[in-house]
């Protein structure tokens, strides 16, 4: 049944969280405070979506993002904008990955940005 | 039970002769002949031989017969056609039609039944055919809850329920404002996930409605006014008599709360491609009037929403709705905040999204007590 439903959705759920996070990657570059929130909206939805997929290695990279983001909206450091943009940055490198073969959506090369 | 006589309900009835080829619908089925509505004739005696359907119902089955008898249109309710005379020397055919026919004329049970009622979306702007529905289902029906009907005036009403519930039979009007009922049938049978759908057109326009909706994919066309009695007895049938292909899971209902569409839709295709029926609600507004008109026996409920936190929700139902249901928190969040979530809600358990659809089915198939 997973598998039917992978090559159903993963193209919709490339094409979404492609979106988002570059949404994600442009506020937070901008250092737009007022959008720290909706980014960790997003981003706990994309985790969900990961999950529910069966995006085994995708969906602790999301909770990851999600978490740093968190930390972004409550401190607005410099620092952690910077943690934020890394892990970003690497997530659209994953999900670049699953676009290019999405056959491979367990790519055990994947690290998890630190 | 509520009528005497089961022996009138609605087919689709295919004629073949040796020059023309005929769809269209028939009743007054006995072991021997059935009435079919059509301008189509030829000489009586001619043989032919009739294709019978009905979804979920009656398998195509071919029966050899010839014309006995020829009938033009009378009252409203009495439209013409031919009564075609089954050749039942085949014990085969017979056996099939007797098979039917003790089906249609069994008493009513309500053991399976009472699990889910058989549910019916009707497309149609007019409110006298939703209020004979309406009529018809406490009359023909012993149990109310065995049919469950659901309105839409126009096309793009209909295709927003479609979008969010599964439906047993869509009955749709051919002459609907803006978009006419067969572009709607055509879009059912071009999606996906509602192609399968048993679909009767119905429209007081005749041979051009019939032509236009059993061309978009309509089962089965019947004649406004409609042969009230025969129709319902046919959703009666559906109602009451599974198909014995049809599995327990079919029958239990799982109302899906999330704000991600995306995860709906991949809910609702693992859901129903084992075997539930699922609804959809994507804000409160939807949710409220599902839980109502759905009545789901599972509710899944995502935790973090714009609108709301599902285990508010789930606690809102248990404590001030006196809701009974299993109901199950579905998120990404932490496991360990999840449990205290749903232990603070009452809810039945949650489900991490991390943990994937496949364990997301299995709590399902548990929690309802449905065979893998």
């Amino acid at each position: 049944m997973m598998d039917d439903l992978l090559a159903k959705f993963l193209p919709q759920f490339v094409a979404h969280t492609r979106t988002r996070v570059a949404a994600a990657i442009g506020s937070t570059t901008q250092r737009d405070r007022a959008s720290f929130a909706k980014t960790v909206s997003e981003l706990h939805t994309v985790a969900g979506e990961a999950g529910l997929l069966g995006l085994t290695d995708v969906f602790p990279l999301v909770r990851d993002c999600e978490q740093k983001a968190k930390r972004l909206r409550d401190t607005g450091a410099e620092a952690d904008v910077e943690v934020l943009l890394a892990a970003l940055h690497h997530l659209a490198q994953v999900i670049e990955g699953l676009a290019a073969s999405p056959g491979r959506p367990h790519d055990d090369r994947v690290t998890t940005a630190r | 039970m509520a009528i005497a006589n089961w022996g009138r309900f609605i087919v689709r009835a295919e004629i073949h002769s040796s020059s023309d080829s005929v769809v269209s619908y028939g009743f007054d089925l006995t072991e021997s002949s059935i009435f079919v509505v059509t301008e189509w004739h030829a000489a009586i005696g001619t043989p032919v031989t009739v294709r019978l359907s009905f979804p979920k119902i009656l398998e195509p089955t071919d029966v050899p017969a010839r014309i006995g008898d020829i009938r033009v249109a009378g009252e409203p309710g009495e439209p013409g056609g031919i009564r075609l005379v089954f050749d039942t020397s085949s014990r085969d055919i017979r056996e099939k039609l007797v098979a039917l026919l003790e089906r249609v004329n069994a008493p009513i049970t309500t053991t399976a039944a009472e699990n889910r009622p058989c549910r019916v979306l009707i497309v149609d702007d007019s409110w006298l055919i939703r209020d004979m529905f309406t009529y018809g289902t406490a009359k023909f029906f012993e149990r109310p809850g065995a049919l469950a009907v659901d309105h839409a005036e126009d096309a793009e009403r209909a295709w927003g329920k479609l979008a969010r519930s599964t439906y047993d039979l869509v009955i749709i009007d051919y002459f609907l404002p803006t978009e006419d009922g067969a572009s709607l049938i055509a879009r059912l049978r071009s999606d996906e996930r509602l192609s399968h759908t048993p679909i009767v057109a119905i429209s007081v326009g005749g041979r051009d409605a019939r032509e236009a909706t059993l061309s978009a994919g309509a089962d089965v066309f019947v004649d406004k006014p409609l042969i009230f009695r025969d129709l319902f007895n046919t959703l009666r049938m559906l109602a009451e008599g599974p198909s014995p292909s049809r599995q327990a899971a079919e029958r239990k209902a799982i109302l899906v709360f999330d704000d991600s569409p995306f995860a709906l839709a991949l809910t609702r295709a693992a859901l129903e491609s084992a075997g539930f029926t699922v609804a959809i609600a994507g804000d409160l507004t939807s949710f409220e009037s599902q839980c109502a008109a759905f009545n789901p026996d599972l509710i899944l409920v995502d935790v973090q929403m714009p609108e709301a936190f599902g285990d508010d929700v789930a606690l809102t139902l248990r404590r001030w709705r006196g809701v009974e249901i299993p109901i199950l928190l579905v998120s990404s969040l932490d496991p360990n905040e999840l449990a205290r979530r749903a232990q603070r809600a009452q809810a039945s358990g949650y489900i991490c999204k991390g943990a994937g659809m496949s364990e997301l089915v299995r709590r399902c198939r548990e929690l309802l007590e449905v065979a893998p």
